[in-house]
């Protein structure tokens, strides 16, 4: 449960998406190992934003990438 | 964090709320629509209606995924849940939603295998775990979650994982807001749009406000200046008469959405005919079930839902919120009978909910005047 903290909104069911850094990108399973803002990993569906390379920013909702993030929700 | 400070600038803040300031008729008083719940709780989280005029009035839209849920398909849900061999997965929020007589978490409780997910390729994992176990995932969601059950049922499918099933309960955004505009309780000026639906659908569905019903939209994001200039959009377009849909979240909403996002939900789901929405009764072609290629991993298909309608507690005015008829604080249980600690409302479960906003937040009672 601890990625439905209320005190940030809950990124598991609303219209929220957060910024992940790729990690490593596995191009035939369409699956991509990300980290989150606090450095936490997680495998996350590439399927809509293909084709990915490490490095880039994802916009991640529910385990699956929605978009690329644009300067504004890139994290350092 | 770089960058996302440059959308929380205290100070360009201000100088956008003195915009706002300019833009709007002393004498006029304005309600403006934020349709997504995220909005609702980066409103509260932080401050942006102290920063607007007494006469700019924000209205909590029906986009909190969790609170549109009605009653009987929580205890819908539930049955499943109860059913023996089955592993209920579900999101976080959910599981605390009240059904009739129990939620989600109770039923865990009582013995149930309920498990929280994070994304609905959890589910298919877990699945995929334990084949001997039938996994249901409830699938709640806007078109923002949509792909992600979409993509991992397509998984299913091409994985040929026979356990795995989903109870669709996703809905679409549009539909609500045609029935809102077409309720005599609310007279809204404009609309500010949520920008992650907008992600996938893109900001075109929205052309409808203006063109049919004369209502500036802003599609905006979640940052705190993200919403001050929205709002500015939809007041400056109030000033100069235009009604259009502008697109303050255009670095990442294109106009078109996610066309491939978008191809995948159509293969995967199919329109209902209807669907009971929690508040704003049956709305027709609102939500969203699985298509006939996809019918072996219906759970509505595998097992016996009962498919009850309940009636809300009478003491919960979760309805008029939803619609933006009352504010939470003016609900009769709101912060005393119903917290986020013991909801009896959907809106006070979820952070997104107008309810739990109001009460994280401290706004307990009407802090100002509208003049």
């Amino acid at each position: 449960m601890s990625e439905c903290v209320a005190a940030h909104g809950c990124i598991t069911c609303g219209d929220e998406a957060i910024p992940m850094r790729v990690v490593r990108v596995d191009t035939e399973r369409s699956l991509a190992l990300c980290s989150n803002p606090d450095g936490e990993r997680a495998s996350v569906e590439i399927a809509l934003v293909q084709p990915v390379m490490s490095g880039e920013v994802l916009l991640v909702h529910a385990g699956t990438a929605l978009a690329r993030a644009a300067a504004g929700e890139v994290p350092t | 964090m770089k960058f996302v400070d440059e959308f929380r600038d205290a100070e360009l803040g201000r100088v956008v709320a003195g915009e706002i300031l300019a833009a709007v008729e002393p004498d006029r008083h304005y309600k403006i629509m934020e349709v997504c719940g995220g909005h609702t709780h980066s409103i509260y989280k932080y401050g942006i209606d102290d920063l607007l005029p007494p006469n700019v009035e924000l209205v909590h839209g029906p986009g909190c995924p969790v609170c549109v849920i009605p009653m009987g398909r929580v205890d819908d849900g539930i049955a499943l849940a109860h059913e023996p061999g089955v592993i209920f997965t579900c999101f976080g929020d959910m599981v605390r939603v009240p059904g009739s007589t129990q939620s989600l978490l109770d039923a865990k409780a009582e013995g149930a295998d309920v498990r929280i997910v994070y994304s609905p390729l959890d589910a298919l994992r877990i699945a995929k775990q334990n084949p001997e176990r039938e996994v249901v995932f409830f699938a709640i969601g806007f078109e923002t979650t949509a792909p992600s059950t979409a993509l991992t049922l397509r998984r299913a499918k091409a994985e040929n994982v026979q356990n795995f099933s989903v109870m669709c309960s996703h809905v679409t955004i549009v539909p609500p807001l045609r029935a809102l505009l077409e309720s005599p309780d609310l007279r809204l000026d404009g609309f500010i749009g949520p920008g992650h639906v907008a992600t996938i659908v893109g900001a075109r569905p929205f052309q409808f406000l203006p063109d049919q019903y004369g209502k500036p939209v802003a599609i905006s994001g979640f940052e705190p200046l993200d919403l001050l200039q929205s709002t500015l959009m939809v007041l400056r377009q109030l000033a100069d008469g235009r009604a259009e849909v502008e697109n303050q979240y255009a670095r990442v909403v294109p106009w078109e959405g996610n066309l491939r996002a978008l191809e995948i939900m159509s293969e995967v789901f199919t329109l209902r005919p209807h669907f009971e929405w929690r508040g704003l009764g049956f709305i027709s072609q609102s939500a969203l079930r699985l298509s006939d290629a996809y019918a072996e991993w219906d759970a509505e298909q595998r097992f016996a839902v009962p498919g009850v309608r309940v009636a809300d507690p009478k003491a919960c005015q979760c309805g008029e919120v939803l619609k933006g008829v009352i504010k939470p604080w003016e609900c009769k249980v709101f912060g005393t009978a119903c917290t986020p600690e013991r909801p009896i409302g959907t809106c006070m479960v979820s952070p997104e909910g107008a309810c739990a906003a109001y009460y994280n937040y401290g706004r307990f009672a009407r802090e100002r005047e509208v003049a």
